[in-house]
């Protein structure tokens, strides 16, 4: 009885889905100017090559998955098409078709960016995640989470600031960040239990990120946070981290 | 001393913070300039130059004026597919509390075909130790207390991809994959930092459809029966999921 709901989502779920499949959109229409087009039946390079669409023919491009496209040609056979093959088609006009890579050009200048964390918050260990939207290839609006897991006390955190990376075409490169945020510790059980707090913290930091491949990159960075508390002093506290980051 | 470093970020981030994009040319911008102003006067020259000869031979008016209005192609968008969302159901072993039912959320964004992040928070409810079971009327735990909840981030890795065949004329993709990730779990009153990895099968009946069959070991350290140890909570689901 108590899965129920859970049955429930599950079926919106679907529903929220069924007009995704059954939308007749109109899709996008290209050219193969490479001798022919190959179509696997998978979208992964293992998957066997079982029809190609001739040069010159038309196919219809359903939807994108990571680095393939789905692809349907004149003649109604659905398959899988790789990325850079689709690089060698044209639209109806003759200009290239061209869609976003994921490559260093990528890293340089994207729009989002998601990553983890793990690391240490002031003694205790982090659990982080972050997405940022960059205004252009140096500035970024930045949004984190984390949850931290202490001795004494445990807790979550939340910053929102910008950050700015110095010379974003370099494959290793350097960043600084500037924000602020909220922290709500919960203390530990002792026989004094002191109650809840929630604080205001502003934070900078620097960083940096390392461009590994395809579009993931690996980012180090450390904040130093004020909070400011309710007490007479404000508390400094210092985090490291380091993850794994994507772009798209 | 650490307000020494926070001086010097402080001091760094204020420099380069405003004007960002526009700051990078400084050095190269007087140059640039300079150069602007020589190529304007050289143009403002050549234009009098060619005024003078046009007034020398002017061209006849056109016969026809072309009006041809090029024709503006609206490219449709094409829609990317690597969000996937859903909910399992299963079971999970907490150490020294027997084994329950789980349920959780799963989210996961493809990154590339090999590699996927993956999200998940579930829910069970932890049964009674042999203690207490054996004990009679003792109740280590509250009601409250026995709930357990865990999240955790994870980096997929798809080991074997391949696809699985249903009869003479059924293929469908799918794919054994490796997780590894980080997360908290929250029992007994306190939260724990949490490890997990294990590895799952996907099995995708359609292109927006996934099946999930998922094991995975949840490890976190705990001092919840006197002594601070790993315990290790291993959870098995059966999982459903829609492509975004």
């Amino acid at each position: 009885m108590r899965r129920l709901p859970f049955f429930g989502l599950l079926l919106s779920l679907v529903m929220l889905a069924a007009p995704v499949v059954s939308l007749a959109r109109e899709h996008l229409q290209v050219y193969v100017t490479a001798p022919y087009l190959e179509l696997r039946s998978g979208p992964g390079r293992g998957y066997p090559v079982f029809h190609v669409a001739e040069r010159n023919e038309s196919v219809q491009v359903l939807f994108r998955r990571t680095d393939w496209f789905k692809v349907r040609t004149e003649r109604g056979v659905e398959g899988w098409a790789a990325q850079r093959d689709m690089l060698r088609t044209v639209l109806a006009d003759g200009t290239p078709f061209k869609f976003d890579l994921g490559d260093r050009t990528g890293f340089t200048s994207h729009n989002f960016e998601m990553g983890i964390f793990a690391g240490d918050y002031g003694g205790s260990t982090i659990v982080s995640t972050y997405a940022s939207y960059s205004f252009n290839s140096q500035l970024a609006l930045e949004l984190s989470v984390g949850q931290f897991f202490g001795k004494f006390s445990n807790g979550v955190t939340g910053d929102l600031g910008l950050t700015h990376v110095l010379v974003p075409e370099w494959r290793f490169s350097p960043f600084l960040m500037l924000g602020t945020g909220l922290v709500h510790v919960t203390p530990k059980a002792t026989l004094v239990v002191p109650s809840d707090r929630t604080d205001q913290t502003a934070y900078v930091g620097g960083g940096v990120r390392y461009y590994l491949t395809r579009r993931f990159f690996v980012r180090a960075e450390y904040k130093s946070h004020v909070v400011f508390t309710k007490r007479n002093a404000n508390e400094e506290v210092d985090e490291w981290k380091l993850g794994f980051a994507f772009f798209f | 001393m650490e307000t020494g470093i926070r001086v010097l970020l402080l001091t760094a981030v204020l420099m380069t913070l405003p004007g960002c994009a526009s700051v990078r040319n400084w050095f190269h911008h007087r140059s640039e300039v300079r150069q602007a102003k020589a190529d304007a006067k050289e143009e403002a020259a050549q234009q009098d130059a060619l005024a003078a000869q046009q007034d020398a031979d002017a061209t006849p008016p056109r016969v026809i004026d072309p009006e041809v209005e090029r024709r503006k192609i609206k490219v449709p968008k094409i829609k990317s597919s690597n969000i996937e969302i859903g909910i399992q159901d299963g079971f999970i072993s907490i150490e020294d509390f027997g084994t329950q039912n789980a349920y959780g959320l799963t989210a996961a964004y493809h990154v590339t075909e090999d590699f996927f992040f993956q999200g998940e928070y579930g829910r069970a409810y932890a049964g009674r130790t042999s203690f207490e079971t054996l004990g009679g009327n003792i109740q280590l735990l509250t009601s409250a207390e026995r709930r357990f909840t865990y999240y955790d981030i994870a980096l997929g890795y798809n080991l074997l991809p391949g696809e699985a065949f249903i009869g003479p004329g059924r293929a469908m993709t799918s794919s054994f994959y490796f997780l590894g990730g980080i997360g908290g779990t929250k029992f007994a009153g306190d939260n724990r930092f949490t490890v997990d990895f294990g590895g799952g099968y996907r099995v995708l009946p359609s292109d927006w459809i996934a099946i999930h069959i998922q094991v995975q070991d949840r490890v976190f350290r705990t001092d919840l029966l006197g002594v601070s140890k790993l315990t290790n909570n291993v959870e098995a689901t059966l999982g459903a999921t829609v492509f975004f």
